[in-house]
């Protein structure tokens, strides 16, 4: 997990009730928070309603944040809870809409990969493999992490994230590289 | 899956931005659904929600040292006619009052050994009415701390009560 310095007087700040200081916390976390959303979602607008609610939610909690573990673990923590709890409400949506709508329009906009291929096929994911794979393989949570996240057991995670690297590779044609 | 496809995974996951900015909109849609400010369980508070569960827990340990199935009429009448739900009510005090004198008689003809255990049971129960009595000195608004204080009213009564009933009427020894 990205373990950049936290602004601690800013935490303590909106945990006071600083809405200014909130706003900060906002701008600096909402990109990660959105991108871990959007990848989980796979949805636009689930991951706008997420980010929304997660914000929502942390602001409520603050005052009881605990210091000892990282705001920014915190707040994953958050998201990944609602995105989870609006779970069943999005397997309808999903059947009308694109689900990789919403994401960069290229995987490394400064870089030559490959433009949306990387996206779309972890989009196509079943469910609880793109979940592990969005936390462990790309936002860094540990297995451990990923699995109190999503309520699995710790060899449930691993063997999903084996699963979406089977998948991804058949589907990216990988196996013939 | 070999190294190279492996190798060939990783990079791709690797390119993938961790962060995408959200739309400007996402905002003023959180900024709207802010209100009041963030709860927080006041450290004072938590204290005291530790030293009323350290008080329940001393009572009922009383309870099952004492517990007895008579009940002494002067008690019943007491617990007819007082309202307990305001401990500062004179009622509750008199009340109060009156079986605390009750308490120390009886209490005083108890074993050694008993009576060291109820008067530990009550010492717990008066300190978590102490530290809740501070905290609503700090935080005199509160409306969990007041009803802690109030708990721990209860809680001292209760005990008296028990140990009354126990020992009513035929002061058996314990």
């Amino acid at each position: 997990m990205d373990l950049s310095s936290e602004p601690s007087d800013t935490i303590a700040a909106a945990a006071a009730g600083d809405r200014a200081a909130f706003e900060r916390l906002y701008r600096q976390f909402s990109p990660r928070i959105y991108g871990l959303c959007l990848r989980l979602t796979g949805q636009r607008e689930a991951a706008e309603d997420c980010t929304q609610e997660s914000f929502v939610a942390a602001w409520r909690a603050l005052g009881r944040f605990e210091r000892r573990s990282r705001f920014s673990t915190w707040l994953h923590k958050i998201a990944v809870n609602c995105v989870l709890s609006r779970r069943k409400g999005l397997r309808a949506a999903y059947e009308v809409a694109e689900p990789w709508a919403g994401l960069p329009e290229r995987a490394d906009p400064a870089g030559a990969a490959p433009p949306l291929d990387i996206e779309r096929a972890i989009a196509a994911l079943p469910d609880g493999a793109r979940h592990v794979l969005v936390l462990v393989g790309i936002y860094g949570f540990s297995h451990a992490e990923a699995a109190g996240a999503l309520g699995v057991a710790e060899g449930t995670s691993k063997a999903q994230l084996h699963r979406a690297r089977q998948l991804l590779t058949s589907t990216l044609g990988l196996e013939e590289s | 899956m070999n190294d190279r496809r492996q190798e060939s995974l990783d990079k791709l996951i690797e390119s993938l931005p961790r962060e995408v900015v959200p739309p400007g909109h996402v905002w003023p849609g959180v900024a709207a659904r802010l209100s009041g400010r963030p709860r927080r369980m006041p450290p004072m508070a938590l204290a005291a929600a530790v030293a009323i569960a350290a008080a329940g827990l001393a009572s009922f340990f009383t309870w099952t040292v004492l517990q007895s199935p008579s009940v002494p009429r002067v008690i019943q009448g007491l617990t007819a006619t007082a309202s307990f739900d305001e401990p500062r009510d004179p009622k509750y005090v008199l009340a109060r009052d009156s079986m605390e004198k009750t308490f120390r008689e009886r209490l005083a003809l108890l074993e050694p050994a008993t009576r060291a255990k109820i008067e530990s049971s009550l010492a717990v129960i008066q300190s978590a009415h102490e530290d809740i009595r501070k905290a609503l000195a700090a935080d005199p608004q509160s409306p969990v701390l007041e009803r802690l204080w109030e708990s721990t009213w209860h809680e001292e009564f209760d005990l008296y009560d028990r140990v009354v009933q126990a020992t009513q009427p035929s002061m058996t020894r314990i």
